[in-house]
């Protein structure tokens, strides 16, 4: 026998309901600003690895093992925590005085280039994928360097890395739940935040497990019909 | 039109490519080069228009050298098509927008105006029909004679064939052979790396044959057919002209 008295009016009774939306809604602009930050600087780091100048490919290479490498709820405490002392003292005394919502704005760099160490290896990988025949065929007919990235090889590359983009990005949505460790309301932390009045944890839980889920199964709907409109006829095989 | 001066290339590894080779090409003149695979003859191609750096020597295009730091090696470039054995067709570009990106992007040609181009260099290759279509939906002779298209596009004064039909099929061959066949006609500059040797018989001025990085042979096209002197040649015509 369960002894829980289900309550689900805690996901819209009032002001539980209010606060839920506005948790689902930070989510959605926390990862999606994160991962603006992800895929520039990913696609500039990718780029970096991939150039003939070594000097590029060490600074592509040591981003990506350091951002990668640690774990991200360490690197979100070090942006929260640590980063800030390390500002000049005027700075850092500004930051915790008027930015109250320091945690929101660390939590976007911190997810967004950690994110970018993992865009930028999908970004390589798309890169490494183009011929260098590609390259060969652009140049002997003068197109620049410039040009020719901008409209052989990248259009080439984004469409081989695009499959691990979208995981990058699910990745990154479903990431954005370790905010809460820095106090940011979002869809987790508001869950757990509404179960401290509450004890309805078990509602709550479900309604953002349910979020994520509903978010991830569109967005993966979304990418993969870009996926299809981006599809080369007779380049890339596509599964079925 | 092209000279190529006592040109030297080696890879990173030590490995000489091309020995001291020097050639003459002039302005209207097809030259095909032939010799076994290995023997530098797509290095060589490929140091004409600076793809690939070569230690010693020179090469100038129209009294321009191609080695001096000085010169615009894109603009240098833009003058001369090249054509590729894998057709190197952008794939995620349709027949017409491959044709047209450099003649809007280098040459600064307006989008009407570098179709109409396209157009015009599409029935002359056969195949205007395929304008919206992607290269992965040609066949390889349709393909190939899309980047003939392609560089043709840019009006070069020379035309650099980098065994054009090795990845064909053989009744695809034909097809491509006779635009080139035509282009020499009209009077292109051509160097050809092809052991096509009824091309050459046909529209080759001379013929070279190029082994372990050196021109073993380099004669008039009736010359080097009826009188090699090179044993290696003799045994490489034997070999080749079944």
């Amino acid at each position: 026998m369960l002894y829980y008295d289900f309550d689900w009016s805690v996901l819209w009774r009032h002001p539980y309901g209010g606060m839920f939306l506005k948790g689902i809604w930070t989510t959605v602009h926390l990862s999606l600003s994160a991962w603006m930050i992800a895929l520039l600087l990913g696609l500039l780091v990718g780029l970096f690895r991939t150039l003939p100048i070594r000097g590029a490919r060490l600074v592509g290479g040591a981003y990506v093992e350091v951002f990668r490498n640690i774990p991200l709820l360490v690197q979100l405490f070090f942006w929260y925590f640590a980063a800030p002392s390390l500002f000049p003292r005027d700075l850092e005394l500004w930051l915790y005085g008027n930015v109250n919502d320091l945690g929101y704005w660390m939590a976007i760099i911190a997810l967004g280039t950690y994110t970018a160490a993992r865009v930028a290896e999908a970004v390589r990988s798309g890169l490494l994928a183009v011929p260098l025949g590609q390259y060969r065929a652009a140049y002997s007919t003068g197109l620049s360097g410039r040009q020719t990235y901008r409209h052989v090889v990248l259009p080439y590359a984004l469409r081989v890395a695009w499959p691990l983009l979208t995981t990058e990005f699910l990745t990154c949505f479903k990431n954005s739940a370790l905010a809460m460790t820095v106090g940011v309301l979002e869809t987790t932390g508001t869950a757990g935040y509404i179960d401290s009045f509450t004890f309805h944890g078990l509602e709550t839980t479900t309604a953002a497990s349910l979020v994520y889920l509903a978010t991830s199964g569109a967005v993966i709907l979304t990418m993969n019909r870009i996926e299809k409109r981006l599809h080369i006829p007779g380049l890339i095989r596509r599964g079925a | 039109m092209i000279e190529i001066r006592h040109v030297s290339l080696w890879y990173g590894d030590g490995r000489k490519v091309v020995d001291d080779v020097s050639a003459q090409i002039g302005r209207g003149q097809t030259v095909v080069i032939c010799g076994p695979s290995g023997s530098g003859k797509s290095s060589l191609l490929r140091c004409i228009n600076g793809l690939e750096r070569f230690q010693e020597g020179e090469i100038l295009v129209d009294g321009i050298s191609v080695r001096d730091p000085g010169t615009d090696i894109h603009r240098l470039r833009a003058e001369i098509g090249m054509v590729f054995q894998h057709f190197e067709l952008y794939p995620h570009l349709t027949v017409l927008e491959n044709i047209t990106l450099a003649p809007r992007k280098v040459r600064k040609k307006s989008k009407g105006e570098a179709q109409d181009k396209a157009m015009e260099l599409l029935h002359r290759v056969g195949i205007p029909e395929k304008a919206l279509s992607y290269p992965g939906q040609l066949s390889g002779g349709q393909q190939q004679r899309v980047a003939i298209a392609r560089s043709l596009a840019m009006e070069p004064k020379a035309m650099l064939f980098d065994e054009p039909t090795s990845a064909l099929d053989p009744e695809m061959i034909k097809e491509v052979l006779d635009v080139m066949v035509d282009l020499a006609r009209s009077g292109m500059t051509m160097v050809v790396v092809s052991h096509e040797m009824g091309f050459a018989k046909e529209v080759a001025d001379e013929v070279i044959f190029m082994d372990g990085g050196r021109f073993l042979e380099h004669k008039r096209t009736a010359d080097f057919f009826a009188s090699p002197e090179n044993p290696r040649t003799t045994e490489f015509l034997s070999r080749i002209l079944v």
